[in-house]
This record gives structure tokens, C-alpha cells and sequence, in this order.
């Protein structure tokens, strides 16, 4: 039971706790995203991760994304989701009124679902990986019943505990979604508004939106369980695409490429970089999961269908064959217990050498490569980017992200970043004298792909979405010539009531601001970020309408 | 377990404990219940004004409207002495439509409330009682009203300030549903749905945001909806269903009772609320609030 409700189950609003109430037990992670601590609740002695909310650029106040996260959060309550237990503040300290800091307060869970297949010690027995499948189709089909999309499925958004709960972790990208839930034997349904296709970490999205569909579903979550579900077989992530289109392709070599029978619909769709010619491969699941038992196979693929109104939904899934077939599901309680991966637990390893990441393959993500855009138009500015910004491309997703590393720190770590983040990294593993954990196997993956663009707080503040999104439609405009008030307006634009230059130039000094305060950028936000500016007039002239189409967003809900 | 929809409580709100409404943070330093009803009240209203003039949807002022009440609440809630009623005001309007689909700019309502708050140019009776009769008087001075660059910079940190106090302060309880909508779909299933009704349906609503038994932090969406539609009923003359039809609606008749009679009394209070603050403005910052603490202690010893 949440503390935000009362003993007769109603929900009541109260302050913060105060950070007092808890023992710090050590720094967990820290990253762009902010810092992650473990530590002891007072009053009932029970384990926690603090994670504290990072206050950088205070243009538009509060993160925005912070502040919609946590809404969220609090609305939800599963035991397949991570849970929000409570918000604390830390009060500035000493003379001078220096700003509290607050903190999201989590249950500790030991793992995240990434980090576990990286441990070589680690093998998933089927009736375990039917056990964390029937947990992260229930959470799901909690979510999707209630009308959340969550946006950024992957393994390294699943946090693991060793009592063998899992749970959906990292809202920063979810929204809530404007259609009937899905029902029975009818997929995702239909979605009757666009969204942003900036959303889902690339080798965990779905064709559909590397085809830049704008009205998806709930099914585009449903792609990534498939996409988690071959990654506990293969205990690696089996769609790792280098860029969007490299994904794509992957995409309809594995499952085929589309037609109008199993994708139909698709020629209409904008297409990945512009490409919409795929040539034609018949796809070969059972072949590449030739280890599989069919039920199994049957399930992956209906999961990984390119017809995201045919892909299964939660519920359906939940009702597969697959998990009323032997071997029959573990129970949480029967799973192994694995030892804590992240950082404060390495002590216990010293002495145990196990070998240094090797740097990736592929090089750097992201900028080296330019492999980030999906858009037309982003790639010239990118280039003009790329020679300011020492170490670009290392993003961040939050929570996740942030919780990830609670739980293994140095898998997931050296996954997500680029090689000027593995470098110092590295540098300051050795200087600890301090090895590795013998799990930590980084050999054979390719560089982590980049994050879904609309970053959540510790990167920056809404007018930084903003741009994105702005320059996310005008990419979409110059794609397919439209441009509807009724975009998804989640990413606030501001109206241009009271606006004068004066507002101008604080985005100005803002984007100058950002640029030193972000050790990482993600170059296509920053593309974004000035074509806006240089569109900044524009974009004024056209906000009415804007603001109509928000207004219809806003009675809608 | 609770079933999925009611664990998401996307229908219901956090209401007030009873010992966040026996007392306040205000009343503990000092604040008269009257003077703290009084200015509680303009501060709703002021919300209000400042959404209209910023363009924003009802459905966001309303929910502003909540969250500032919400504020006050307690003996863990803001003080009057401590927050000034202005300040909690525009953050909480800044931060209900940032959270929402039509954000505005800090800029924007910083230069409507210069404007709401100004002594000269103000169209609110309890900021301006001069201004009650405009029709004789000049347009005031742009002057009057106008927001310096160096004002707006100072009070841009104040709004963000006050924005991270007002999460603190609610353990970041944003969540804010309103009875509107469920009014409507009520009306529909009474089949009563006239405009005329469901238009006095929601000035019953909307006018119970600013009511001073806090009626939104102590009821949920389901019952506010029924009691306006009971109200509204019988004012605009709509027979209902002879059967107790709120059960319907999870309301008992007690809790029907109790929300009409605080919603029929509104317009008394605003009327009252109008005649004692004739001739005086509503202090709505931290220093005036304190003077005419100091001014009731004067007359009460001077008397």
C-alpha cells in the first residue's frame, strides 16, 4: 500500500518526508541523469534508491519531464511496476538560502534485466524466463488497460529484485494515450491521433515507427517485449542496429519485409530516412530461434508481427500457449538469487580479475558514426554540430537509466556510452586497482544505440523538449507537406501570449547555457535546438494554431 | 487488490485528512479564520482572472484553483505569513498548465498578474475598489500595470521558488480531477442534458472551487457532480427521476446535503465577502497580511 493513501484506501496529499528519514548507504551510480543512492528508510528499516532530481536549467522551473514522471508514477500501482514510494527533500544546509534538493524515493531491486543476461553466470532456464515474461506482460496489460503507453521498453528498463520480481521501470518517455484500451483478440487497435516517433531506444522499436507511423498504439510496447523476449534466449539484444535504417533492415530480415499482406498499409507510411524499398526476404524467426520450441517460436512472433494492429497485446500474450505448456512457469519465489551488480558490491570481487571492456566496435555512438538521424534535414546541421561538442552522444534515459545502474553498473554503463565515456571510465577503474566483476562480458556487443530523443529531466528542461518536438514536425512537414495542430502536444509549446523578444533571447542564453551544462548532447537535439532558433519567428506566427490544436487536446482528455 | 481503475484513481482525488481541515498553518500563526477564509478566497479568485486573461482552459484554471486551496491546507500546508497569497497563486496556474497541454510562459503570467495586481489598473474588486465603476474613468496608465525587466527577472525566481514549495509542500501531488465531465456524463444518463441545466451545473461547480468550506479537498468528483446537478435541477425548474437517484452515483443523501447547502451558500458569501472588503483591499502579500493582523489587534485593544 502506497503512503499516498489512507488506511481506507483513498488517496490523500501530504509533504514531502524529509531526507532525514533515511541512512545513506552509498552513492549507487551517477551519470548525466543525476545521482543514485542506496539507502536505509528509518522508520521501517526497509532498502531504498534515492534518486535525486537534478535542477540544472531552471528556465521553465521544475523538469517538466521530472514533474509528469512522478505524476504518473503516483497514479500507479502494480506489482509489476516499479512504485513510487515517496518524494523526499533535503533542505540546503547552513547560512545562505540555497536551494532543497529533492529526491524520488524507489524500492531497491537488485538488477535490471540488461545487466542480468550480461552475466556470464547467469542462464535463464525457460521456466524462469516464463516467470519474468508473465510479469512484464501483466504490468503491461496494467498499463495499456489504464491507458499508458510507456514508450521506452527494453531490458535495461525491466529492474529485477532477488526475490524474483520484476518491474517496469522509467516513465520519462510514457504518456498517457488517448484510445480505447486494447481488447481481447484485437491487438493494439487503432490509434485516431499522432504521437511523436522520437520515442523507444532504436533497437527495441518497432517497424511501424521506424516507418515514422505517427498514429500508433500500445503495440509499439508490445514489439519491444518481443524484442526483450529473444534477449533472454540469446542473453544479448537480438535487433542491434547501428542506425535507424541498419535496424529496419535488421527488422525485415529477421521477420521478413513488409507487403501489403503481413505490414498492410505500410507504402503509405513516410518511410525510414526516406528509404521505403526493402527489397523482399522472407524472413527467418524459427531459423535464427531454431533453439526454441514452437510455442515458444509462435509466441516471438507474434509479438515481433510488423502489422502493428495484428501484433498481440498484454492480454492476449498472457493467455498464449506458451505459458500452459511444459516447462510450466517458475514462481518468483523459485528463481536463483544473484548477487548485487552494482558498484558498492565490487569490494567483494576485489582480487577477481576479469577482462576490460574492449571499446565498441562500431566506434562511438551517434555523432562519429551519424547515425542518429531518422530525420531529413538533421544531418547537415549535425555535421556543423559535431565539431563543438567534445564527447557528444552520450545520453541518458532517466530513470531507467538511473536504476540501471543501481543495479549493474558496469554493463549497462559501458553499453550506453560512447568511447570518450568508456576511456574515462576505464581510467577510473584502473586507477582503483579495482577489477571488474567477472560477469561483466562486454565482448560481441555493438555500441549501445541512442536513446529516444525526447530526454527526460537531468537533460534538460521543457523548452529543450520543446525544440525537439518543434523540430521534430518540421522534419515530419518537410516528409509528408502537413502540419496538424494535433501533434502530439504532451511536449509543451508555449502559446505566444505575452511573448517578446525578451523571451527570444532567454531561449538564446538558455541554448548557450544548456551547452555547458550538458557534458552530453544527443546531436539531433541539437539540431533540433537550432533550427528552432533560427525558425524562432516563425514558429510565432504560427502558434494560434498551435494553440487551437491543444486546446482540442486538452477537452479531449 | 484494489481493481486496476480504482488503484489508478484517475476519478478520484486526494482529499484532506480531518486534522488538515481543523487547522491551518495560518490559523497556528495567528491568522483569524475570517481573514484567512477572506483572503483564500481572493486568491482563488485571482487564479481564475489570471486563466481567463492568460487564455487557459477551465479545466486548467479549475485545477490550479485546487491545487492553491490544496496549498493552505493543514498545519503542515503553507502559512498566509509566510507565502504570499500572489506568489502561490501564479505558480500554481504556471505549474497546473505546464503539466497540461497548453503551457505558458513565465513571462505571460507574471505580466497578467503586474496587471491583476496593479493598485490602479487592476479589474478585481479586492485589489482596486476604486475601479468598480470604470465607465466614467480614463484607461489607467500603462505604467501602472507594466512589468521592468528587472522585476520580471526578480519574480521569475520567485515563481519557481514558490512552484518547488508548492510540490514540496504536496509531496508533488499534482493530480487534480475534476467533476465536470463526470456532470455531464451524469446529465446524459438522467437524461436531462439541456444546456441551460448543464450551463448552471457548472457555474456550481466552478463557483464551488472558490467556496470556503474547501468543498473540493473535501469531496470527491462523483458527489460535487451530483450535488450541482440536484441544485441546478431545482433552480432551472428540470424534474429529475422521483427515485433517489444519486445512490446511483455513490452518493448517500447525507453527503448530498452537505455539498447543496454549501454550494447554495456561495452567493451569500461572495456578497458578504464584497461588503466587508468594501473599502479595503484583500492582502495578498506576506506584509499586508501581517498589517492588518496588526490592525484587528489595534482595534480589538483600541475598542
Amino acid at each position: 500500500m502506497s503512503l499516498e493513501r489512507a488506511s481506507n484506501g483513498h488517496s490523500r496529499f501530504h509533504g514531502c518526508c524529509s531526507i532525514r528519514e533515511f541512512e545513506f548507504l552509498g552513492k549507487l551510480g551517477e551519470g548525466t541523469f543525476g545521482e543514485v543512492y542506496r539507502a536505509k528508510a528509518k522508520k521501517d528499516n526497509s532498502i531504498v534508491a534515492l534518486k535525486k532530481i537534478l535542477m540544472h536549467n531552471e528556465k521553465d522551473g521544475f523538469p517538466i519531464t521530472a514533474l509528469r514522471e512522478i505524476k504518473l508514477l503516483k497514479l500507479l500501482s502494480h506489482p509489476n511496476i516499479l512504485q513510487l514510494k515517496e518524494m523526499a527533500v533535503e533542505r540546503g544546509k547552513g547560512e545562505g538560502r540555497k536551494k532543497p534538493t529533492m529526491y524520488m524515493v524507489f524500492p531497491y531491486m537488485e538488477h535490471d534485466l540488461s545487466g542480468l543476461l550480461e552475466n556470464p553466470i547467469v542462464h535463464l532456464t525457460e521456466p524462469q524466463i516464463k516467470c519474468y515474461m508473465l510479469q512484464l506482460l501483466e504490468g503491461l496489460r496494467y498499463l495499456h488497460g489504464n491507458c499508458i503507453l510507456h514508450r521506452d521498453m527494453k531490458a535495461a528498463n525491466l529492474l529485477i529484485n532477488n526475490q524474483g520480481i520484476l518491474q517496469i521501470a522509467d516513465f520519462g518517455l510514457a504518456r498517457p494515450y488517448d484510445e480505447p484500451p486494447p481488447q481481447r483478440g484485437k491487438g493494439g487497435g487503432e490509434a485516431k491521433r499522432d504521437y511523436t516517433t522520437l520515442v523507444v531506444t532504436r533497437w527495441y522499436r518497432p517497424p511501424e515507427l521506424l516507418l515514422q507511423l505517427r498514429r500508433y498504439t500500445t503495440a509499439i510496447d508490445m514489439w519491444g517485449v518481443g524484442c526483450v523476449f529473444g534477449e533472454m534466449f540469446k542473453g544479448k539484444p537480438i535487433l542491434a542496429g547501428n542506425s535507424d535504417l541498419n535496424q529496419a533492415q535488421l527488422i525485415f530480415n529477421l521477420v521478413g519485409t513488409p507487403t501489403e499482406e503481413n505490414m498492410p498499409g505500410w507504402t503509405s507510411l513516410p518511410g525510414c530516412e526516406g528509404v521505403k524499398n526493402f527489397g523482399q526476404k522472407p524472413g527467418n524467426l524459427s531459423g535464427v530461434f531454431n533453439e526454441l520450441n514452437s510455442t515458444a517460436v509462435s509466441l516471438l512472433g507474434e509479438l515481433l508481427r510488423l502489422d502493428w494492429r495484428k501484433r498481440i497485446n498484454a492480454m492476449d500474450a498472457l493467455r498464449h500457449p506458451y505459458f500452459s505448456t511444459p516447462p510450466l512457469p517458475a514462481r518468483p519465489g523459485e528463481l536463483p538469487r544473484f548477487d548485487d551488480s552494482h558498484e558498492l558490491d565490487r569490494k567483494r570481487f576485489r582480487g577477481q580479475r576479469a577482462a576490460m571492456p574492449p571499446a565498441p566496435a562500431g566506434g562511438s555512438v551517434g555523432i562519429a558514426n551519424g547515425e542518429w538521424s531518422t530525420n531529413s534535414g538533421a544531418t547537415a546541421l549535425a555535421d556543423y554540430r559535431q565539431s563543438r561538442i567534445p564527447g557528444a552522444a552520450r545520453t541518458a534515459s532517466s530513470l531507467g537509466h538511473a536504476i540501471r545502474e543501481i543495479s549493474s553498473r558496469q554493463g549497462s554503463e559501458n553499453r550506453f556510452s560512447n568511447e570518450a565515456h568508456l576511456v574515462r571510465e576505464r581510467q577510473e577503474l584502473e586507477e582503483r586497482n579495482e577489477s571488474l566483476k567477472s560477469r561483466h562480458r562486454e565482448s560481441g556487443l555493438p555500441p549501445k544505440p541512442p536513446p529516444p530523443i525526447h530526454q527526460p529531466w537531468g537533460l534538460g528542461s521543457s523548452g529543450r523538449l520543446d525544440y525537439d518536438e518543434r523540430h521534430e514536425r518540421s522534419s515530419q512537414t518537410r516528409l509528408d507537406n502537413r502540419w496538424e495542430g494535433n501533434i502530439d502536444s504532451y511536449v509543451p509549446k508555449y502559446n505566444s501570449m505575452g511573448d517578446h523578444s525578451r523571451d527570444k533571447e532567454d531561449e538564446q542564453s538558455h541554448l548557450r547555457m544548456s551547452r555547458y551544462e550538458r557534458k552530453a548532447e544527443n546531436p539531433r537535439q541539437m539540431a533540433g535546438r537550432d533550427y528552432h532558433r533560427d525558425h524562432a519567428s516563425r514558429r510565432r506566427s504560427r502558434s494560434p494554431h498551435h494553440q487551437e490544436g491543444n486546446r482540442t487536446a486538452a477537452y479531449r482528455r | 487488490m484494489a481493481p486496476p481503475a480504482a488503484a489508478l484513481s484517475s476519478l478520484s482525488n486526494a482529499l484532506a485528512t480531518v486534522e488538515q481541515l481543523s487547522s491551518s498553518s495560518s490559523s497556528i500563526d495567528g491568522v483569524a479564520p475570517d481573514l484567512e477564509a477572506s483572503i483564500r478566497f481572493a486568491g482563488a479568485q485571482l487564479t481564475q482572472a489570471a486563466g481567463i486573461l492568460l487564455r487557459l482552459s477551465q479545466d486548467i484554471i479549475a485545477q490550479a484553483i485546487v491545487t492553491f486551496t490544496r496549498f493552505w491546507a493543514g498545519p503542515e500546508g503553507g502559512s498566509l505569513r509566510i507565502y504570499s497569497v500572489k506568489d502561490v497563486s501564479a505558480a500554481a496556474l504556471y505549474m497546473t498548465a505546464k503539466l497540461s497541454f497548453e503551457p505558458t510562459s513565465p513571462r505571460s503570467v507574471l505580466n497578467v498578474y503586474a496587471l491583476l495586481l496593479s493598485k490602479e489598473a487592476s479589474p478585481l474588486w479586492f485589489v482596486n475598489p476604486r475601479r468598480q465603476d470604470p465607465t466614467d474613468k480614463p484607461a489607467p496608465a500603462p505604467e501602472t500595470y507594466y512589468l521592468s525587466e528587472g522585476d520580471y527577472q526578480t519574480q521569475r525566481q520567485v515563481l519557481f521558488r514558490i512552484e518547488s514549495v508548492i510540490l514540496r509542500t504536496l509531496g508533488f501531488n499534482t493530480h487534480v480531477v475534476l467533476p465536470h465531465t463526470v456532470a455531464l456524463t451524469y446529465l446524459q444518463t438522467l437524461g436531462v442534458s439541456t444546456p441551460a441545466l448543464a450551463n448552471r451545473v457548472f457555474e456550481h461547480l466552478n463557483a464551488g472551487l472558490l467556496s470556503p468550506q474547501l468543498l473540493y479537498l473535501t469531496h470527491q468528483p462523483n458527489a460535487l457532480a451530483v450535488a450541482a446537478i440536484y441544485l441546478a435541477a431545482r433552480e432551472v425548474n428540470v424534474k429529475l427521476v422521483d427515485s433517489e437517484w444519486w445512490e446511483v452515483f455513490d452518493v448517500d443523501r447525507e453527503q448530498l446535503g452537505f455539498l447543496v447547502v454549501g454550494m447554495k451558500s456561495m452567493e451569500g458569501f461572495a456578497r458578504a465577502e464584497k461588503v466587508k472588503w468594501e473599502t479595503r483591499t484583500v492582502p495578498l502579500v506576506v506584509e499586508d497580511v501581517d498589517a492588518e493582523i496588526e490592525r484587528r489587534r489595534m482595534m480589538e485593544e483600541g475598542g
